[in-house]
């Protein structure tokens, strides 16, 4: 019986290192070491054998099923290894061959300018404010202290739906419309379109600005000044300096133009500041006493300052775009690239 | 740090109850982290006496008593063996609650007890059960036992931070509490009887380490008689969470509690030499603490040692060796103080936190020591007898001269921005405790006493001026504008960016508007949308209202880019229309629309591109109604004139349409000059941030049971609506399945004409129980019938 054995063994061992696949492991488990196996049949017939030979024998079979469950092990851990290495083979792939995108859109530049104005402003505790495109006179010019005859008012300049109203020029009409609603301190910007009865390569009849207002006890120009050098550093970097000159709006006194360094020769002069090294950015100034008197602040208290940007303008000079009507044609292939 | 009310109050007259003080002190910088009324429960327990008792007819141990309680006569069970007739007793009435314990009417082998007589042990005022608690004769009978005993007290547990060693003592919180509450301070003033024999005599004292401990004074007591504390002292101790031991122990205790510094006795008869030694640890030094653990030292450790041993491990723990015992005679009192770093360390390495090493640890000053040493000598006396010896043994290396710091007036409106006038803040420090020396020019001088170490520069005095100003009494200015609405506005950006994520861009138009649009989208005669904002002055005829739709602009933009070769086109705007009728402006509303058409994905190698579809539109607006959080919407048949017949959706919310999608229908295309499939979708923006959504999204719990999967075939007549089969599923499931997903429709083969197949994936979820499948296939039972009988729909 133990030569039986022994040829059981090695025949187990020639089979199980032919197996390459993990079931036929599996089976060759059960028909060599299993409930119904070869080796178990070896068990029932220990009885069988004389008293004294059963220890003996019974250890010579503990021995064979040992082994017999090494060589499966062993040839487990082999398996695994080529199942392993067929993966790798079969999942290789061309490491250079495209990927998968999905579509991707865009927002319009004026929109992304739009949105990190905001997101300037809001981080210095302005607040965002709307108002009406549609407005009526008094809002768009008589409470922003411009006079009757201002040429302004005129037809050829502005939009009219009647008599007295008319497509906002500035979103200054905001700034009146919330001191009307709200109670000071008052820090906001308003956002927003704008119409101006003009159509020309370099003004368009609906444009975007912002205007900032704070009205507070103890503004003051330097607070002004404070404000745009931030926001222009902010918004066109480090590099860009500002300067003022003084102008004439009626509803800020005293009044100012906004010039930033030219965003493309740093000053140097060139086509797009027209030689001068500087760029036009807006208007700015000191809320004209009778501006808050109209509205019943006490201006000797009060005092605030205003100023207004084009987006448009920012947007193209951020942007470096070159021709105003680009922002309003919508060809995908320019919208695309502000992604 | 505990501190208790009562105690408090010997020192300064409160005024104030336990509660308003806890906020005095929380507001005055000294947090209050926990409040514990001490003798609530026993506030409940009354005297009484029991008049009569008999053995309990069913029971040896017990006793049924008669007790009076001031009001009548109660029966009560009681199964001490010390019950008697005529004692007064501790007696807990029905309804009492002591801890979690609530007394209740009871029935004890037949007899029925109304109440409870409790022993010292129930009530938390001792470890004694052996028996109830038995009171004096004279105690009077309907008192509360609280009143009685004097155990009626608040502890307050509070935070001291580590610039404050000050207030590690009930006196130094005192004193701050009498500058804040601006209240009159009385401390215990001590006077010392000596004997004429000096205590050098009797013991001498070597500091071998002069920079690790700053002083050591020590004073002898002979003759002391250790016994029990007096009452009031015990309950003093018991009200901060402090163990009575004897009275010399106690007192030095109690003593450290007063003034912040822990002291130490030591019985004289156990130094060896009759020498104290400060010095370092040797390597590896055994040391037998009074915790009854064997501590190997290190030798930067600073030991108290006689000439033979270390007898206690300085600032950290008395040695087992040296300790007062019952049989102690002779005490030698020591009070020190230690380099604080040199204490941490030593207490942090060997896990060892006591009420001393927490006080050493802190900062502690030198001076403090000696008043310390004097109150705990004199309360020794007093209670303990014995006779003091003459002087004390003293090694206070290097003291120092008290700081001068200066404040500008003119500096703490700068800090503070209100003023607070010179007079005020002389005041203020003052009542600190600090030494006004004099004034000039916008300067104030003051001597900062021994005990506020942490002033040492002008901010410092800043700082306890505006916290005696009170902090919260220090205006605001600015004000909430509240002018924009941020979720609106928010929530435009978020619709914005999840289109572009969907690869549309963004187009802005001119608002201006040709009224002969409205005409080519068959907008009827009646439509709102006719009722133009027309200007006066306009640029032309094509340019003469203010547009009343987006979709015109955005067919003309499709036109524009199909001409420039592009054939996927996803563009979209977000503005303002306008309409005017009857009103002095104009209605002006947000809209959102926007244009689709060619393939949903861009070309792909691995798979075939698919042209857009109706359901790619729902898709976006599913998302785009998710981002404006609207949650319950329908979709239905849109009467719009500009969809394609039967590919246009009208979106209801609160029946209301707030949106519309679909297909442009080809001969409206066709009149912009487009001639390819053209999907478009439409938001009123306005009406939907008009319905007020928007709110912070709470948390739910997630769900502690892994969800069950299962799926359903079913062949079903095209008639019936995809939202009445699922809305008749989720009926049926009750509330078991959480989500329901149709991932395959088909119809042809093997179907016939008018049916479909319809493939759900059914997820069963519970918040309570894990779901067997016997319970899901019960409920699978009840989704089928429910489709059998409402659709006669088969299963596959």
């Amino acid at each position: 019986m133990k030569e039986e054995l022994k040829k059981v063994v090695t025949s187990a061992k020639s089979e199980i290192n032919s197996v390459v696949s993990m079931h036929n492991l599996m089976q060759l488990k059960s028909k060599y070491i299993g409930k119904k196996s070869i080796l178990n049949s070896f068990m029932q017939k220990i009885g069988s054998l004389p008293k004294e030979e059963r220890p003996a024998f019974g250890q010579t079979l503990n021995i064979a099923k040992n082994q017999i469950e090494q060589m499966i092990a062993d040839q487990e851990e082999k398996i695994k290894e080529l199942d392993y290495n067929k993966t790798l083979q079969s999942e290789s792939i061309d490491l250079t061959m495209p990927g998968r995108k999905r579509a991707k859109g865009s927002l319009h530049p004026i929109t992304k300018v739009w949105r990190e104005i905001e997101d300037i402003f809001m981080s210095m505790g302005f607040e965002v404010a709307e108002g009406p495109d549609v407005e009526d006179e008094y809002h768009n010019f008589d409470a922003l202290n411009t006079p009757q005859d201002h040429p302004a008012r005129e037809l050829s300049d502005t939009f009219y739906l009647d008599n007295d109203v008319l497509l906002r020029t500035q979103t200054s009409t905001v700034q009146i419309r919330t001191m009307e609603n709200h109670s000071l301190p008052i820090k906001i910007i308003s956002p927003g379109s704008c119409y101006r009865n003009e159509n020309d390569a370099s003004h368009s009849p609906m444009f975007h600005q912002v205007e900032a207002l704070f009205v507070d006890e103890g503004v003051s120009f330097t607070d002004l000044r404070d404000m745009l050098n931030i926001f222009v550093k902010k918004m066109f970097g480090d590099k860009i300096e500002f300067r003022i000159r003084p102008h004439y709006f009626p509803f800020t006194e005293p009044s100012a133009e906004i010039d930033i360094i030219c965003v493309k020769c740093y000053g140097e002069g060139c086509n797009l500041c027209k030689g001068s090294g500087w760029l036009e950015m807006g208007g700015a100034g000191m809320v004209d006493p009778n501006v808050l008197e109209k509205l019943g602040i006490d201006s000797e208290k009060y005092t605030g300052y205003a100023f207004g940007l084009g987006m448009d303008r920012i947007a193209m000079l951020k942007y470096k775009i070159p021709d105003m009507r680009l922002l309003f044609e919508n060809d995908i292939r320019f919208l695309k690239q502000f992604s | 740090m505990k501190i208790s009310y009562n105690w408090l109050n010997k020192y300064i007259d409160l005024k104030f109850s336990p509660d308003e003080l806890k906020d005095k002190m929380t507001f005055g910088g000294i947090e209050v982290e926990a409040i514990e009324q001490l003798g609530r429960d026993i506030k409940q327990i009354k005297i009484a006496q029991v008049v009569k008792t008999a053995k309990h007819p069913n029971a040896d141990k017990l006793t049924i008593c008669q007790v009076d309680d001031g009001t009548e006569i109660k029966q009560v069970i009681c199964g001490a063996p010390n019950c008697e007739d005529g004692i007064k007793v501790a007696y807990a009435e029905i309804g009492t609650q002591i801890q979690d314990f609530k007394i209740k009417k009871a029935k004890l082998r037949g007899e029925i007890s109304f109440g409870m007589l409790c022993s010292e042990d129930e009530l938390g005022i001792s470890d004694d059960h052996d028996g109830i608690m038995i009171l004096p004769k004279d105690a009077p009978i309907g008192t509360d036992l609280a009143s009685y005993l004097g155990i009626e007290d608040t502890c307050y547990d509070v935070e001291i931070t580590p610039n404050r060693p000050d207030l590690l003592g009930i006196i130094g919180v005192a004193r701050d509490l009498s500058a804040l509450l601006k209240l009159p301070l009385n401390l215990p003033e001590s006077k010392l009887n000596e004997s004429s024999e000096p205590i050098e005599d009797h013991l001498s004292l070597e500091n071998k380490v002069p920079e690790l401990c700053t002083r050591y004074t020590a004073r002898i007591i002979k003759n002391v008689k250790i016994k029990e504390s007096p009452d009031w002292l015990k309950k003093q101790l018991i009200s901060v969470g402090l163990r009575p031991i004897n009275n010399v122990v106690d007192i030095t205790n109690y003593v450290m509690m007063e003034f912040g510094h822990p002291l130490h006795a030591f019985d004289y008869s156990l130094i060896n030499g009759k020498k104290i030694i400060v010095r370092k640890a040797k390597e590896n030094e055994e040391f037998p603490a009074l915790d009854e653990v064997t501590y190997k030292l290190k030798k930067d450790d600073i030991v108290i040692a006689d000439e033979k041993r270390a007898i206690a491990l300085a600032g950290v723990i008395g040695g087992e060796n040296s300790h007062i015992t019952s049989k102690t005679k002779d005490i030698v009192i020591e009070a020190a103080n230690f380099l604080y770093s040199s204490i941490r360390k030593t207490a942090g390495r060997m896990k060892i936190s006591t009420d001393s090493s927490y006080r050493f640890e802190r900062d502690i000053t030198d001076e403090n020591a000696e008043l310390a040493s004097i109150r705990a000598c004199e309360l020794i006396l007093e209670i303990a007898g014995g006779e003091l010896l003459k002087g004390e043994l003293d090694s206070f290396p290097s003291p120092k001269d008290l700081t001068i710091v200066s404040i500008r007036p003119s500096r703490v409106k700068k800090i503070l921005s209100i003023e607070i006038p010179s007079k005020q803040i002389v005041e203020y420090l003052t009542a600190l405790g600090l030494n006004f020396i004099k004034e000039s020019e916008d300067n104030l001088e003051f001597k900062i006493p021994y005990y506020r170490k942490d002033l040492t520069r002008e901010i410092d005095l800043i700082e306890e001026v505006i916290r005696l100003n009170g902090y919260n009494n220090v205006p605001t200015f600015l004000q909430s504008q509240n002018i924009m609405n941020k979720p609106v506005f928010y929530a435009r950006r978020k619709v914005e960016d999840t289109l572009v994520n969907y690869g549309f861009s963004e187009v802005i138009n001119w608002n201006f508007g040709d009224p002969n649009d409205l005409d080519k989208f068959n907008i009827k005669k009646e439509d709102a949308r006719r009722n133009f904002a027309k200007l006066k002055n306009p640029l032309g005829e094509s340019f003469s209202i203010m547009r009343s739709m987006l979709l015109p602009s955005l067919l003309k933009n499709a036109l524009f880019n199909i001409n420039h070769g592009q054939k996927n086109i996803r563009i979209f705007e977000l503005k303002k229309v306008f309409t005017r009728k009857d009103e002095k402006l104009a209605t002006e509303k947000l809209h959102l629309s926007g244009i689709l058409s060619g393939e949903f994905d861009p070309a792909y190698w691995k798979i075939n591109t698919q042209q857009i579809d109706f359901h790619d539109v729902k898709g976006i607006m599913e998302d785009i109604l998710v981002e404006l959080k609207v949650e319950n919407c329908e979709y239905q048949k849109s009467d719009e004139p500009f969809y394609q017949p039967g590919l246009g959706a009208a979106v209801m919310s609160d029946r209301k349409i707030i949106a519309s999608l679909g297909k442009i229908d080809p001969k409206i295309a066709i009149k912009f000059e487009i001639d390819i499939p053209l999907f478009a979708f439409d938001v009123d923006l306005e009406a939907i941030f008009a319905m007020n959504l928007f709110h912070d999204q709470i948390f739910e719990n997630i769900p502690k049971f892994p969800p069950v999967l299962r799926d359903i075939s079913i062949v079903i007549s095209r008639e019936h609506k995809y939202v009445d089969i699922i809305g008749t599923i989720q009926k049926a499931g009750k509330n078991n399945i959480s989500k329901i997903v149709l991932f395959d429709e088909f119809a042809g083969k093997n179907i016939k004409d008018g049916f479909h197949s319809l493939t759900f994936s059914l997820v069963f979820s519970s918040d309570t129980k894990t779901l067997t499948d016997e319970y899901i296939n019960n409920i699978l039972k009840k989704v089928i019938k429910a489709l059998k009988n409402s659709y006669n729909a088969e299963m596959r």
